[in-house]
């Protein structure tokens, strides 16, 4: 049953940062890197890989001469997000 | 959060509740605006009251200072778009909700002046109440909700107190609406500052 969740979204950090998300309207990396304590790099593959599946928006800016990577989930990220969420909760009821 | 493991049911939702709860209890103001706007209008407000016995022609022109920290706002807003680093969904909705006070409160004065309203204190006193209220209920925050009804309270208690008491009632409104919960905003920002600075 667990493996029927999808997978983009089962991993810790790729949840950690949709659900973020799912909270605002949109964030930068610096506060995405902060909030899951992950280092640059692995969080710059995981939001590749949410980008890639279609679940966020990313765009690059520059913001006092510092490049600046803002995310937004887009509505098909919300969408699996809340299924994700629906699929664990049937998977907890039927463990329970 | 490095390792890619396989993690329980329980661990995932617990995961989605606490970053949740993380973006959500992360708003951070840094408590300027209240606390510019607290001030203006208590010193307003006691300044005209003090007036009505000193009765200093000049100090008849201290509301323009309500006009003149329209500058000092503006250089906050700025400021606190260039430090915040993610938006919230109700950012927009509660900005549009203080931009439409701005210009009703500056209309309203302008009314006021012009059909010499004799007593306009509640009617600011409801408007105060208003922007400061909404703020409180989106953002859950309690000094902000108590803030809009203590306004709303002391439109009622002006309506039947004679001028120059009503200046009163708009420091007391100023305080308890802006200036009281700036402070608080305040301390929060400079403590979550002061976290973030230690750990990076």
């Amino acid at each position: 049953m667990f493996k029927d969740l999808n997978p983009i979204l089962h991993s810790q950090l790729r949840l950690a940062v949709i659900s973020i998300l799912i909270s605002v309207k949109e964030a930068e990396f610096t506060y995405l890197r902060e909030k899951t304590d992950a280092t640059a790099g692995n969080l710059s593959v995981q939001i590749n890989k949410l980008k890639e599946a279609g679940y966020i928006d990313v765009s690059k800016s520059f913001k006092d001469n510092y490049p600046q990577t803002i995310c937004r989930i887009t509505p098909q990220g919300v969408r699996a997000f809340e299924e994700y969420v629906r699929d664990l909760q049937s998977y907890l009821n039927i463990k329970k | 959060m490095e390792q890619e493991n396989e993690f329980s049911g329980q661990e995932s939702l617990a995961l989605i509740t606490k970053m949740i709860n993380k973006a959500r209890r992360d708003y951070l103001d840094t408590g300027l605006s209240a606390l510019l706007w607290g001030s203006v209008i208590t010193f307003c407000s006691l300044v005209t009251f003090a007036n009505h016995y000193l009765d200093w022609p000049a100090l008849e022109y201290v509301w323009w200072l309500t006009v003149a920290a329209i500058i000092p706002q503006i250089v906050i807003v700025i400021r606190e778009g260039k430090d915040r680093k993610y938006r919230a969904y109700e950012d927009d909705l509660i900005g549009g909700i203080w931009i439409s006070f701005g210009i009703a409160i500056f209309l309203l004065a302008y009314i006021v002046s012009v059909y010499h309203v004799a007593e306009p204190a509640p009617l600011f006193l409801v408007l105060y109440g208003i922007p400061t209220f909404a703020t409180g209920y989106a953002r859950r925050f309690r000094p902000m909700l108590i803030g809009g009804v203590t306004c709303w309270v002391l439109a009622i208690v002006s309506h039947y107190t004679p001028y120059p008491y009503t200046m009163l009632s708009l420091a007391v409104a100023a305080q308890l609406a802006w200036f009281i919960p700036g402070l608080i905003i305040r301390k929060r920002y400079l403590k979550a500052k002061a976290q973030h600075v230690q750990r990076s």
